[in-house]
């Protein structure tokens, strides 16, 4: 019993400062807003959705609750006490919150010249705009209740077993449409692959045609991240060397599409194609120059040099003792576009259709090499560079080459980047450009392209669609870069042969040693 | 053991060694060289170097507070924590609401606010709080964010701290809103007051900010390396930083220990905010970020895991830092592509640092 509400009341402890947080964020308006417009009610304040709100702090408390009576799921009465405990502490925590901002707020205190969310608007809304007291109460009884509920709901579905009922039945529904004779009459047939990836083909290159402008140019985008995800997952996903400043190749792709095609600074006014093989070819040659001296480094280390890299490039091309050549913190202008067979590319249409042909050179190319003796080098030199040694791969060879081929990918997005906009500058080169791409590689899963393509849409194309959400887009991701590394390493559709390194210790119950992924032996 | 291929791979690092040094030797050459033109060119008077040199020894102690953050973390778990610089960011902005609480307490007997009247009071209060808070998030950073992945291949917690990092920056721009904020002292810590020093027909000015940024430092240095070298405390610390199976084995409760390590880098993460702060005078949510990457540089540079190492890099990087771009004849917004050329270099050429890393053979 002691047991039981010391535990029910960490649960809401933890919970409680989640939500203060939360409301911090000023998420819970953003959150509510959607909500709201989810469950279609209107909303009544200026700020908000007073009934959105109400249903989100209603699931929040939900969730906690259900979550107390993980210890002891079968007892009604400690179901019951766990489900109090937690839901109790929850109500306080909030309450007492909203009751000290709506105070403030009632006295005139500006609370918005520090945190910057809680200004009178957003102060009201937390009170569903309604008086204080009635603000408060009506929070304190909803995390209540609801807590409780939620308790009780999971000893209901843990009692009454309607979880296992429904796992059960997907089973068995999975199973029948598996062992049905159409499914193993289409689905193990031998062309069954390649007439799903025509059908695949086929949505690909028709979606453009429908898509808005917005949405062509958004889906550009996404385009151009999974072409550096492809290379950083040459680099990172099959090689295993932690690049961070791989923003400077796609700078260097980016710039000498910038400043060879255009009349300033540098007058050379060359071609789209020209230009564009020599961006491949500067950013892969920079990879080698950067890798030489670089790649004896241990892992860790080389991702800070990386990053140091990076940020050098980045403050060069700012700097005004470039300027003269570099155009300086302006950037570089009136980038040309191309023609192909004398249709001249400038639409975000076309513009997106020459991605995704440069996404599928480059994934023939990956694949290409990944079955290739180069791409067994790499994997080897991943797992163990010491064995990949003694079993002759001169590992500094095909570092290199890893560096280099990912390199010439990034050139490649840069300088169809840089011409799709028609302009280059510093803004397009920060830090958080390498690290957007290292984190969609991360998330879609190291080592495989459609996990590099799946993260690309989950990173770059999400927020396009949730646009309420930009504020937080970066706040999401660093807290989904950690969640997923504790939860699942390898991402959402992993390589197989990935999925298999990071579970190696599950399977023979051996810890694994410390640091053995990119070390230098 | 008369193989050929031992002997061709001693042959190779021989080779790789040579044309370290001579690339070193032209390299030192052509700065040498630099530096005399620059200096008989007498562009910039004596005091005009002193000032460089006090800046630079001001900020290079702040870097090594926060280096020394990262060298701990290092030295025990073999992880970079990319976050430090936000645990820092985060110190920077406790101190400045303590200040902001303080100041709009107003005092009856001396007509002033609080701040101002009791102005020791007030620092070391600010001090206390951002050290607390600061020791906080890196207590709470380690156990939600590195624990879970102990033993994890290295990548794994290195991205994990990434994302910790963009978490923090983001949550306090979106809590505290983008604008850049001005630090309010007390009194007399004004920024522009200090020690008048003449030098050379000019006069050099020592801010008291300055003063007080450095001296506390030496002082923080000066504690943490008798409480990690002469404690029985420290004494665990190192054994966990040496060996955690054995030490665990010793009746050393190694998780206490690496949650303890978070708290001590983190409140010196705090104090370093809080300095920077009173001495910078402005701060927002990136404010971390590039401080926490030098101070990083400053920790490899005086060899990572290495204590006395990181003090010596962070005074080293902040003079360098603050002398170079004048001494070069470069640009001044070119001091960070200084410090972080000095990063790549280091670790090309001498990767365990000036001092030398302890870090015994196995580890790495």
């Amino acid at each position: 019993m002691k047991d039981l509400i010391k535990q029910g009341s960490r649960l809401g402890l933890i919970f409680g400062v989640v939500i203060i947080f939360l409301i911090l964020f000023g998420l819970t308006t953003t959150l509510s807003d959607i909500l709201g417009e989810f469950v279609n009610i209107e909303s009544r304040t200026r700020t908000g959705n007073p009934a959105g709100l109400m249903i989100f702090f209603a699931i929040l408390s939900l969730w906690a609750g259900s979550k107390s009576t993980s210890a002891d799921r079968s007892n009604f009465k400690s179901a019951l006490i766990s489900g109090v405990s937690v839901s109790l502490i929850i109500a306080l925590i909030i309450s007492a919150l909203i009751l000290l901002v709506g105070y403030l707020d009632s006295i005139d205190v500006s609370m918005r010249d520090y945190l910057a969310q809680l200004d009178h608007l957003s102060v009201s809304f937390l009170l569903y705009g309604r008086e204080l007291a009635a603000g408060v109460l009506i929070t304190f009884g909803i995390f209540f209740v609801f807590g409780i509920l939620g308790a009780l709901l999971s000893y209901w579905y843990e009692t009454k077993k309607v979880g296992e009922a429904i796992q059960k039945q997907a089973f068995i529904l999975k199973d029948k449409a598996l062992d049905s004779k159409l499914a193993k009459r289409y689905i193990e047939h031998p062309r069954a692959k390649w007439i799903g990836y025509g059908l695949l083909g086929l949505v690909i290159l028709l979606t453009p045609q429908f898509l808005g402008k917005y949405w062509n140019y958004a889906m550009g985008t996404v385009g151009i991240y999974v072409l550096m995800g492809l290379g950083l997952n040459i680099v990172v996903g099959l090689a295993g060397l932690l690049d961070l400043g791989y923003v400077a190749f796609f700078a260097i792709g980016a710039y000498t599409m910038g400043l060879l095609t255009t009349p300033a600074p540098i007058a050379l006014q060359l071609g789209f194609w020209p230009v564009l093989i020599l961006s491949i070819v500067f950013a892969a040659f920079a990879g080698i120059l950067l890798g030489i001296p670089v790649l004896r480094m241990r892992g860790d280390y080389l991702a800070i040099v990386t990053l140091g890299f990076g940020e050098i490039i980045r403050v060069l091309i700012r700097s005004d003792m470039m300027a003269p050549y570099l155009g300086g913190p302006q950037g570089v202008r009136d980038i040309a576009g191309p023609s192909l067979f004398g249709l001249s590319i400038s639409s975000e249409k076309s513009y997106l259709y020459l991605i995704i042909m440069g996404i599928l050179l480059t994934i023939l190319f990956t694949n290409y090499l990944q079955n290739s003796r180069v791409g067994r080098a790499w994997m080897a030199m991943r797992e163990d560079e010491t064995v990949a040694q003694a079993m002759g791969i001169n590992t500094l060879y095909y570092k290199l080459m890893a560096f280099a081929t990912g390199a010439a990918f990034a050139g490649l997005g840069g300088a169809l980047f840089a011409a799709r906009n028609q302009y280059t500058g510093p803004a397009d080169h920060t830090l958080m450009v390498s690290i957007n791409v290292l984190s969609l590689l991360i998330v879609g899963g190291m080592g495989s392209v459609p996990g590099v393509i799946i993260g690309a849409f989950v990173l770059k194309g999400l927020p396009e669609i949730l646009r309420e959400l930009e504020l937080y887009r970066l706040l999401v991701f660093g807290g989904l870069l950690v969640y997923m590394m504790i939860i699942r390493p390898e991402g959402i559709w992993p390589a197989p042969r990935r999925m298999m390194e990071l579970h190696a210790d599950e399977g023979d119950g051996i810890p694994p040693e410390e640091g053995l992924v990119g070390e230098e032996g | 053991m008369s193989d050929p291929k031992p002997k061709k791979t001693a042959k190779r690092i021989n080779s790789f060694k040579v044309t370290q040094v001579i690339i070193s030797i032209l390299f030192l050459a052509f700065l040498s060289w630099r530096l005399y033109t620059v200096i008989s060119s007498g562009v910039y008077g004596p005091d005009t170097w002193v000032r460089f040199a006090i800046s630079g020894l001001i900020i290079g102690s702040v870097y090594a507070v926060i280096a020394i953050g990262y060298t701990l973390v290092y030295g025990i778990l073999f992880m970079i924590n990319f976050a430090h610089g936000e645990i820092m960011m985060l110190g920077a902005f406790s101190g400045y609401f303590v200040f902001e609480a303080l100041k709009s307490i107003p005092v009856a007997s001396t007509g002033m606010s609080f701040l101002d009247s009791y102005q020791i009071i007030s620092v070391v209060l600010a001090f206390i709080v951002g050290m607390f808070m600061s020791a906080m998030s890196g207590y709470f950073l380690e156990r939600i964010a590195y624990r879970p992945l102990r033993g994890a291949p290295r990548l794994i917690p290195l991205i994990s701290a990434i994302g910790a990092s963009i978490f923090l920056q983001n949550a306090a721009q979106v809590m505290f809103g983008p604008k850049r904020r001005t630090y309010y002292n007390p009194m007399s810590l004004a920024r522009s007051q200090g020690w008048r020093i003449p030098i050379g027909g000019e006069e050099v000015i020592l801010t008291y900010t300055g003063a007080l940024t450095f001296v506390l430092s030496l002082l923080l240095l000066i504690g943490l390396y008798t409480l990690v070298m002469r404690t029985r405390y420290g004494r665990s610390m190192r054994a966990v930083a040496e060996d955690k199976q054995t030490a665990a084995l010793m009746g050393i409760n190694v998780d206490q220990i690496i949650s303890n390590t978070f708290l001590i880098s983190g409140a010196l993460g705090g104090a370093a905010g809080v300095m920077w702060g009173i001495h910078n005078g402005i701060i927002y949510h990136y404010v971390g970020f590039i401080p926490g990457l030098k101070a990083f540089t400053a920790a490899v540079l005086g060899g990572i895991g290495n204590i006395p190492g990181a003090m010596v890099g962070g005074l080293l990087l902040g003079i360098v830092e603050s002398v170079g771009p004048a001494a070069l004849g470069l640009d001044f917004q070119l001091k960070d592509v200084i410090a972080f050329s000095i990063l790549v270099l280091i670790l090309i050429f001498r990767p365990s640092g000036i001092v030398g890393e302890v870090l015994s053979e196995e580890k790495v």
